[in-house]
């Protein structure tokens, strides 16, 4: 049986607003599934702003 | 007017902006109005933040718009003409003053928010409500970024707009 994959952020503090935790994984999900930008420039950018930002994350 | 070559049709800035993406402008519609309609933090407070942010990073569209649910919750222009003053203004409550000080070191140095910054927050919002104006202030923050890059249009006055709502335009 395979595990179902754990949600990464569903069991920390933003779990507390579920409602608005559901509509930021649509928002977040629908920029990294679909888009005129090629993920691997996405990614650079995201990992960019997190080292820019110093977010270890 | 946005230097943009090509905007989608719109009644408003960001529509005819967000617009030229229509599947992420909905579902961002969907988030951003669940901090108005669905009761995640109280609307005075919320409002007080998002005008604040939007002076801190000079955003003169987003200093122009106000939200109805604040208004309707009592906040008036008096009060948010002492914003940059609330750390001395007798208008401004002690939850509000936790929440703006929040607000204020989440868009100048994240990595400034200490422990009693956070706790105050909690102490008058509870966990949920922390979690709720982080989420907020990402929101603020970002998309004052994004209007100021892009040039968006937008009330260059005080103007009373409704509720944002997940299908209806933002100003």
């Amino acid at each position: 049986m395979t595990p179902t994959p754990r949600h990464p952020i569903q069991g920390n503090v933003l779990g507390t607003q579920p409602e608005s935790l559901a509509a930021f994984d649509r928002l977040y999900g629908l920029l990294w599934s679909h888009g005129l930008v090629d993920h691997t420039a996405k990614e650079l950018a995201r990992l960019r702003n997190a080292r820019i930002t110093d977010c270890g994350y | 007017m946005s230097w943009l070559p090509e905007l989608a049709p719109g009644d408003t800035g960001l529509d005819r902006v967000f617009g030229l993406r229509p599947d992420l402008y909905d579902a961002f519609r969907a988030f951003y109005a669940l901090f108005w309609t669905r009761g995640l933090l109280d609307p005075v407070v919320l409002e007080l933040c998002r005008v604040r942010v939007a002076q801190l990073l000079g955003c003169a569209t987003e200093q122009a718009v106000r939200y109805a649910p604040a208004r309707d919750a009592g906040l008036t222009e008096a009060q948010l003409a002492a914003l940059p003053r609330w750390p001395d203004d007798p208008r401004f409550t002690d939850a509000q003053r936790a929440a703006l000080a929040f607000a204020e070191q989440f868009v100048l140095d994240p990595h400034g928010v200490d422990h009693g910054l956070r706790d105050a927050v909690i102490d008058h919002l509870e966990l949920a409500g922390l979690v709720a104006l982080c989420e907020a202030l990402a929101l603020f923050d970002g998309f004052c970024r994004f209007r100021t890059v892009l040039a968006v249009d937008g009330p260059s006055t005080p103007t009373l707009v409704a509720a944002p709502s997940a299908d209806g335009p933002l100003p």
